[in-house]
């Protein structure tokens, strides 16, 4: 059924509308400034060409933010997939501690990234810290959670990833219910083990869960900002950190937009990549 | 046989029950500490509060104006929620019906926000709402929501009208109703699963954000309930009492939403999972 074309237009206009003054010219605009030099507060700017660029590519702030960004990603996406699938493929059951375990993976992902932050600041404290106190008390020394810009990374990415494996684990979850069972069935009267039926016949059927979470899991990590904020005092910075100081301690705008930019298109280029390999990989739905 | 398969079974629960609540560790420590006075939380940050206080409360409640926060960001969710929820049903609705070109290539338009970062959207946006006026307004932060926000609230509503027969519409049709009838009258109630998803969904990712509030509308405009209590609790602060107990206010009406609205929130992520 059609709907006539006049009534179309009013049902479609205020959505689109909304989407349009507030989504993309937001992104025009970013891409229009970060080729002029605005400071962001004067009345007059002018064309820069690409020079924020060339400056962005020595400029080692950026650089360590854009360093320290992709190795946060990976390994929180390296985190929130593996274990994922694992906690998705043991949680698939029905019993009453099996449902416990499901709420339990999945509540803390209702908790604001400021209240998580918080929480794992407490935790991760070297002195008086819950973690370090129970180390203490098996007789090993502290853990220093902040001793380096690598052991930020890896706190920040636990706190990080605790908060959000819920997601990732319920995809994999409402992945795993698309695969029929007679796979597993046959496979049994084949002689196949626990191992070769989750490597031959669970992993290769997830391919489009995994597809999905890992596009996702890159795009969280490469948009991180809160926990890195909250949980440091900004001796490792995100990229979106770095752009938010740039805009708003420096006033360069336009830098800051130049900035944005290249996150946004390191975003689009991985995902359009991860869709094409993961496309190979899929089982074409028969 | 079948008893060492129980046993294998009852070992498997054992380990996951222990391994469940080692997850939910930190929650707990968070409770309980909340209920503690800041000497009891370095004394004994483990157990169970011995004399329960709600001092904490109060004090966070005062100190960092919980109840204005709390008010500002419902009156934030509620607002970009309705808006949301109104403008992309109908532009949904449009879309799983009309099949043309236009209408597909409206589609991938409309999806293709999914892929922009949020902190992409932030920066410029404070120039667009300063145009509008509307720069440091909580009506310019849930016009922001509304923006970010329509390319899910919009992929969610075309995947579950493409499900719903069109017989009802039809009848509509013939019994002489105009769209907008067919649409709040007919479509509407049938929507409700999906609504129910998108608001679970939304509402907390709007509740919890940080970033987008904390910018646009800076410090003397209200704050939400995340940079107030940000605010309150300062970068360098150790008054753990105080940070725990400022947590739990912040966090309680947002589990109660997703406890009363839980089997809409986990359909939601398998419905995205299928579509793949």
């Amino acid at each position: 059924m059609r709907i006539a074309k006049k009534s179309a237009f009013v049902f479609a206009l205020p959505g689109i509308l909304i989407y349009f003054v507030f989504m993309v010219v937001p992104i025009l605009l970013c891409f229009y400034y970060s080729f002029t030099n605005w400071d962001g507060i004067s009345d007059h700017y002018r064309f820069n060409g690409i020079k924020n660029f060339t400056e962005l590519a020595s400029d080692d702030t950026f650089l360590d933010a854009l360093k320290y960004t992709a190795i946060f990603t990976l390994i929180t996406a390296l985190i929130y997939n593996v274990f994922g699938i694992l906690i998705a493929v043991i949680l698939d059951k029905k019993s009453k501690v099996h449902n416990f375990a499901k709420s339990t993976v999945f509540l803390p992902v209702v908790l604001s990234s400021v209240v998580v932050s918080f929480i794992w600041s407490y935790m991760t404290q070297m002195d008086g810290g819950i973690i370090n106190l129970v180390v203490n008390a098996f007789g090993l020394p502290s853990i220093h959670f902040y001793g380096s810009k690598m052991a930020i990374l890896y706190t920040v990415s636990v706190a990080v990833t605790w908060a959000g494996l819920g997601y990732f684990t319920m995809v994999y979850m409402a992945a795993l219910k698309t695969i029929p069972e007679e796979l597993y069935e046959a496979s049994t009267i084949d002689g196949a083990g626990k191992t070769s039926k989750f490597f031959r016949i669970t992993l290769p059927l997830l391919a489009p869960g995994i597809t999905i979470n890992t596009v996702l899991s890159i795009v969280w990590g490469f948009k991180q900002y809160d926990h890195m904020k909250i949980m440091t005092p900004g001796t490792v910075q995100s990229i979106t950190m770095n752009s938010i100081e740039r805009a708003f301690n420096y006033n360069m705008f336009s830098y800051a937009s130049a900035i944005i930019l290249v996150l946004f298109v390191i975003v689009i280029v991985i995902s359009v990549i991860q869709l094409g390999i993961m496309k190979r990989f899929e089982v074409s739905e028969g | 046989m079948k008893q060492k398969r129980m046993m294998a079974g009852f070992t498997e629960k054992t380990v996951l029950l222990a391994a469940s609540l080692l997850f939910i560790f930190p929650l707990y420590i968070a409770i309980v500490n909340s209920f503690k006075t800041y000497d009891q939380i370095v004394k004994n940050p483990l157990s169970l509060p011995l004399s329960i206080t709600f001092d904490n409360f109060r004090m966070a409640w005062e100190r960092s104006k919980i109840g204005e926060l709390y008010l500002n960001s419902i009156f934030i969710t509620v607002c970009s929620l309705i808006l949301i929820l109104v403008t992309a049903s109908m532009l949904a609705y449009i879309i799983a019906r009309n099949k043309t070109r236009m209408v597909s290539y409206m589609y991938v338009f409309v999806l293709a926000g999914f892929m922009v970062p949020a902190p992409a959207v932030l920066i410029p946006s404070l120039k667009t709402l300063k145009f509008l006026h509307l720069d440091g307004s909580m009506t310019g932060l849930f016009l922001f929501y509304a923006g970010t926000y329509m390319s899910i609230a919009v992929f969610f509503y075309v995947e579950f009208i493409k499900t719903i027969p069109q017989s009802i519409e039809e009848s509509g049709v013939i019994d002489g109703a105009g769209t907008f009838t067919i649409f709040f009258k007919l479509v509407l109630p049938l929507l409700k699963p999906c609504t129910a998803t998108v608001f679970t969904f939304l509402s907390i990712w709007i509740w919890n954000d940080f970033l987008p509030p904390m910018y646009i509308l800076g410090s003397d405009h209200g704050r939400t309930i995340t940079t107030g209590i940000y605010n309150a609790v300062g970068r360098e602060t150790t008054d753990w009492n105080i940070v725990f107990s400022c947590s739990v206010l912040a966090s309680l009406p947002i589990v109660a939403v997703y406890l009363l609205a839980q089997k809409q929130f986990i359909s939601g992520l398998t419905a995205g999972a299928v579509k793949g």
